[in-house]
């Protein structure tokens, strides 16, 4: 488990965790961090640690140490640029993707949220996040204010009520796994999820049915759906 | 039994805690409920949400084992203080990173202009032809003094340089800066223009549709400025000379989706500019190029967008102190516009 962990959050050093396993990984780190600086031995602080990271590979103190990055490709989408729309055709409307990542929530419990917010409009859709008791509404909140803002600052776009939201979907995760122990020597393993929510909010109107296979039928359609029902009958075994 | 009665006597009496009668001990042969030092839990079967016993609550949470959760929202390293940066590296035991400064650092133009040009106020109003046009005398170059030196320390340099012939070719530079910017052609930009001006002219430009076009000179290019600057050395010396260009030209800029943004393909407007052109004379590849634009301050402002915006209203920081009250320079305003789509050249 700690050695998952710190392969996980690449961790340089497993103080946190006082595990066998640690140490001897911490061992292996020495062998291969080889550095002719004599250690600088500061009043007992480093004493205690052997092992330390010298970054090698970078000449400035930015990213000397890893971190999960999140997805990267989505807010590429915001850097698409379209030619002039050509005479007589209708204009494009903008369209501006963000994103949230690590949100420590689930996945599977954000979707809920990320459901109810799909096709509506983005006012309608913040004030309805307002009051979701669950914790991704609050994340899910934050995402649409902040895309909204960048729609009207870097996108050109004129009224900041006049988008909506036309996806909005969630990305799983790093999960890390942990353990719980249960009555007579019985153990459960323990998940702790983070997701990515994404969105995407467009100008104009919402679309009256966003799915539109599920959309309430006109008279004249179920009316037609009732015919071709009674005309698919058939007598079994006749001529 | 004795005991007993006495006790239940003593219970109903209204008087039992002044009563001189001392009574023995009770003995426990029940639990008694209201003594202090027995706690009883409980159980409540209502609430569901946790135990129905908080009796060994504790125990139970020592069965799931607490992880530290990395904070993984944290800033990222390009806003951290260098503080902040040093106490997380220390927490992680990385060692300081060795600075080696093997880069040569290499200034091949100036931060600013010096000593900028002031254009006289009404310039390019009124046609030269015209009887009040005429009476606004334009200053010839040779009479002024400072410029003309200038021009002879170019010459020590340059022995070629000819202003008349130079508007000339600053005309050239301006109209091919701008077509390089409509393609965004970063070589051709950087040939044109220099460091300090390359991001003022290529602000908000990317992701833009530029279409630019160059129609005719209102009237010919003329050098109305120079001045000659000196930067570490005395020997290393740059040039700046200021050149007017009046000229009928359009501009339509397109957002990210095709739309237009701002100005238009057939309207043209005439634009009056000064413009500042820099060399670095004393070295051998020294080109001229486009160092920075004056703005007068009577000016009439750019044309504005198509769409409304919304105007950020921050509110000027003045610094009164009780001398300077009417002094301009006192007066930062700092006042931003929210949706200024059009170049930094208009």
């Amino acid at each position: 488990m700690a050695a998952s962990i710190s392969r996980i959050l690449g961790l340089h050093t497993l103080e946190s965790c006082a595990s066998r396993v640690s140490v001897s990984l911490a061992n292996k780190r020495s062998l291969t961090s080889v550095t002719a600086q004599p250690v600088p031995q500061s009043a007992g602080l480093l004493t205690v640690r052997e092992n330390f990271e010298r970054c090698n590979f970078h000449t400035s103190s930015a990213m000397c140490w890893e971190r999960p990055h999140g997805p990267r490709n989505w807010l590429k989408y915001n850097e698409r640029k379209f030619p002039p729309t050509p005479l007589g055709e209708e204009e494009r409307p903008a369209f501006v993707c963000h994103l949230k990542k690590n949100i420590k929530y689930s996945p599977s419990k954000m979707w809920y949220v990320a459901s109810l917010v799909r096709g509506l409009r983005i006012d309608d859709a913040i004030n309805q996040l307002k009051f979701v008791h669950k914790k991704g509404s609050v994340a899910a909140r934050e995402t649409l204010e902040e895309a909204r803002d960048l729609a009207v600052k870097d996108h050109n776009v004129e009224f900041p009520s006049n988008l909506w939201v036309s996806e909005s979907f969630v990305g799983k995760g790093m999960v890390i796994r942990g353990f719980r122990r249960h009555a007579r020597s019985r153990f459960g393993k323990v998940e702790y999820k983070y997701c990515h929510y994404f969105v995407t909010l467009e100008e104009g109107e919402p679309p009256e049915h966003y799915y539109p296979h599920r959309r309430p039928l006109t008279p004249q359609e179920m009316l037609q759906e009732w015919i071709d029902n009674q005309r698919q009958r058939t007598i079994t075994r006749s001529l | 039994m004795a005991a007993r009665i006495t006790s239940q006597l003593s219970k109903l009496t209204l008087l039992s805690s002044s009563s001189s009668v001392c009574l023995p001990p009770l003995s426990r042969s029940y639990y008694v409920y209201k003594d202090p030092n027995y706690k009883h839990f409980r159980p409540n079967f209502a609430f569901k949400r946790k135990h129905y016993i908080p009796k060994f609550k504790k125990a139970r949470s020592l069965k799931v084992i607490k992880l530290d959760l990395p904070n993984l929202n944290e800033k990222s390293v390009e806003e951290m203080t260098p503080d902040e940066i040093r106490a997380k590296m220390k927490e992680k035991g990385i060692q300081p990173v060795r600075p080696w400064q093997e880069k040569p650092v290499y200034v091949a133009s100036t931060s600013g202009t010096f000593e900028a040009y002031v254009p006289p106020e009404g310039d390019g109003k009124l046609s030269a032809t015209s009887k009040a046009g005429a009476k606004q005398k334009f200053q010839f170059l040779e009479k002024k003094g400072k410029s003309m030196i200038a021009i002879r320390k170019i010459r020590q340099y340059d022995e070629d340089f000819d202003p008349k012939v130079f508007a000339e070719e600053a005309q050239k530079i301006y109209i091919e800066t701008h077509e390089a910017l409509a393609d965004f052609d970063k070589v051709r930009l950087h040939q044109n223009v220099t460091e300090r001006a390359y991001p003022l002219v290529t602000h908000q430009s990317r992701q833009k549709t530029i279409r630019w076009q160059f129609l005719g000179s209102l009237a010919p290019p003329h050098v109305v400025h120079a001045r000659c600057t000196e930067l570490l050395n005395k020997e290393n010396v740059f040039a700046q000379v200021t050149v007017r260009f009046h000229t009928k030209q359009t501009l339509a800029v397109y957002d990210r989706f095709g739309r237009l943004q701002h100005g238009s393909e057939v309207v043209a407007r005439d634009v009056l500019e000064y413009v500042v052109f820099e060399k670095h004379v004393a070295s051998s590849y020294g080109t001229w190029r486009i160092h920075d634009k004056i703005i007068p301050d009577w000016m009439p402002p750019r044309q504005p967008i198509l769409k409304t915006y919304r105007f950020e209203d921050i509110e000027p920081e003045v610094k009164t102190t009780p001398d300077d009250k009417e002094s301009k320079e006192v007066e930062v305003a700092t006042v931003t516009q929210n949706q200024s789509a059009s170049p930094a050249y208009a």
